[in-house]
């Protein structure tokens, strides 16, 4: 096989990012191996100041149409720190319960959709639609599951409009969090369906291992996606969301306009195996049965297994809001009128993203007006490592040619999921 | 139980002209009274998630904004096998959607709406910043006139 390789794979158009991977190797010796992320800059950070504390998730939540709850619940909570804001336990819980819905959607997705094609060789799931009718129906039913969930407790699929600093303007009802609740036992068994046909192609995972630093939020009492304090296997002692950006360390790297993250490497990566590698003790029993089923173990550093992580995290999910459920049902739901005003302040608010950890903070006047905000999404959190991963994959597999180097870089690059051209999704047509 | 006809509207409201569809079907959702048979949803930039919107359909109308090499603030109404998309994918991420692929799954999905009439606009700019530019704005009212006629 030949050990000269020219891999230009370009995906740029006006406004939307895409990443791009360049290879160039001769005679087996590589002289660039770029992960070049070329997304326009974002200017929504400047677009908050000035807004009243109470419009700032209206914009927020459009930032990305896949993670509008995420981004939304990150700035409320943002904001109800820095005006210090109370929340109920009870809105407390059914923002976890919207949290998850998003989670479910997100990762049924990634894992459906994109991922575990790659596994059966396809290059998206539609070609799959004939050979795996029932696996793809199970997947876009617990993918419908999960968006109805969020419709039910954000009040819209995508961008919510249920959320507001103090609390939430609508809940359900308790029979409808009782329908919700015999809907997910059942989506149970379409998770299970979902994990069994990706068993069944496991064996094409990359064997691919690169030791990395893992970041995620913590917290003592449950694996959390909302609440704790940032930690990594290499953290002397875990880190208060307000202090992200000692965690974070933004620069600006020559390869991309997003910028990038150090914290005690010279990359980090999180998402659902960062999650997994520091909180997998904290998963429900067979959430922790399933991932021994598939061979992953806390530490793990395949990167490609980020997918079956977030399939493992799916099951934990939905048994986790089955009994978070329960909960609310059992103290029974009660209406609650929220009454905030703003002031002077400065606050931040961290949130797991599904693909990884995400910060906001904002600054406000003392009329409540926003004067500052800063953000930073975990894919930009990632692209380091993802450049770290390509060094160490591409020498490894040179020898298996230039066509399999290429689809094991892509497919690398969408085990992240990474959050990529989402903020516009314009037709681009031709007539016929 | 799910309305026979679905106005969707996509783009988003914070990329300027991207955000015609989404601000379209408010002006609907805002007298969605005058049309009781009929839902409106701002679809925003969800993507796969209008596979669920269609499921259950007779008539779906999806207001989208629409490079289609004419005029700024030109609509044009069109079946989705009146287009090909040229619009370039990387299969990275989910967070890029191509509509004309979600609805030929629901095709292959047996879950296809008996038909799909797409509005497509022609943006002026697409950039950060609220609100339309003036040669959408102004054409608003028209936009709006266009759409009503599918739904009367």
């Amino acid at each position: 096989m030949s050990k000269d390789l020219n891999i230009n794979v370009k995906h740029v158009t006006r406004v939307e990012g895409h990443g791009n991977i360049v290879v160039d190797a001769k005679n087996g010796k590589i002289e660039k191996c770029e992960w070049q992320v070329p997304e326009a800059p974002r200017f929504f950070e400047a677009m908050v100041r000035g807004l009243d504390y109470t419009d700032i998730q209206t914009v927020v939540s459009r930032i990305c149409g896949i993670c509008s709850i995420t981004h939304s619940l990150a700035a409320t909570k943002a904001i109800e720190d820095a005006l210090d804001i109370e929340v109920s336990e009870q809105a407390d819980k059914l923002r976890i319960l919207m949290h998850y819905s998003e989670q479910l959607q997100s990762h049924t997705l990634h894992v459906g959709y994109l991922a575990v094609p790659d596994f059966f060789g396809a290059p998206s799931v539609v070609p799959l639609v004939p050979k795996a009718t029932e696996e793809v129906l199970a997947i876009v039913r617990a993918h419908r599951v999960a968006n109805e969930w969020s419709d039910l407790i954000a009040g819209r699929t995508t961008h919510p409009v249920t959320l507001i600093p103090g609390g939430l303007t609508k809940i359900p009802t308790e029979q409808q969090l009782r329908d919700q609740q015999a809907v997910l036992k059942d989506t149970l068994k379409d998770l299970a369906a979902i994990a069994e046909a990706t068993l069944s192609v496991a064996a094409n995972i990359p064997d691919f291992e690169r030791d990395t630093e893992y970041v995620s939020i913590t917290h003592p009492d449950v694996y959390t996606f909302y609440h704790g304090d940032i930690t990594s296997q290499d953290a002397k002692e875990n880190v208060h969301i307000r202090d992200w950006e000692s965690v974070a360390n933004e620069y600006v790297h020559p390869q991309s306009t997003a910028k990038w993250c150090k914290w005690n490497r010279s990359e980090y990566a999180c998402g659902a195996l960062a999650r997994f590698n520091n909180n997998a003790d904290q998963l429900t029993d067979n959430s922790k049965a399933l991932a021994k089923t598939f061979g992953l173990e806390k530490g793990c550093c395949n990167p490609y297994m980020n997918t079956i992580a977030q399939l493992i995290e799916c099951v934990h999910i939905v048994e986790t809001s089955i009994q978070l459920i329960d909960e609310l049902l059992t103290t029974g739901l009660k209406a609650e009128t929220v009454k905030t005003t703003g002031k002077a302040g400065k606050g931040s608010g961290c949130v797991e993203a599904p693909r990884g950890i995400l910060f906001h903070t904002y600054e406000f006047d003392k009329n409540g007006k926003c004067v500052g905000a800063n953000c930073c999404i975990p894919t930009n959190q990632n692209h380091a490592n993802i450049q770290a991963d390509f060094e160490k994959l591409v020498p490894e597999i040179i020898d298996e040619g230039e066509d399999a180097v290429r689809q094991k870089m892509e497919m690398l690059v969408r085990s992240y999921d990474p959050c990529i051209s989402c903020s516009t999704h314009m037709l681009n047509v031709d007539f016929v | 139980m799910k309305k026979d006809t679905i106005v969707i509207g996509l783009g988003n409201l914070i990329m300027t002209d991207e955000g015609i569809g989404c601000t379209i079907v408010g002006h609907f959702s805002a007298h969605s009274d005058d049309w009781p048979g009929i839902e409106f949803i701002d679809g925003g930039t969800g993507g796969m998630n209008l596979l669920h919107m269609l499921a259950g359909r007779k008539k779906v109308v999806i207001i989208d904004c629409a490079k289609m090499s004419e005029e700024p603030g030109t609509m044009k109404r069109f079946a989705p096998d009146q287009v090909k998309s040229i619009k370039q994918l990387s299969h990275y991420s989910l967070h890029e959607v191509d509509i004309l692929k979600v609805i030929q799954m629901a095709e292959q999905l047996g879950s296809s709406p008996e038909e799909v009439i797409i509005y497509g606009i022609e943006p002026e700019k697409i950039e950060f910043g609220r609100g339309l530019t003036e040669t959408l704005s102004a054409r608003l009212s028209g936009y709006i006139k266009q759409v009503t006629k599918d739904i009367c």
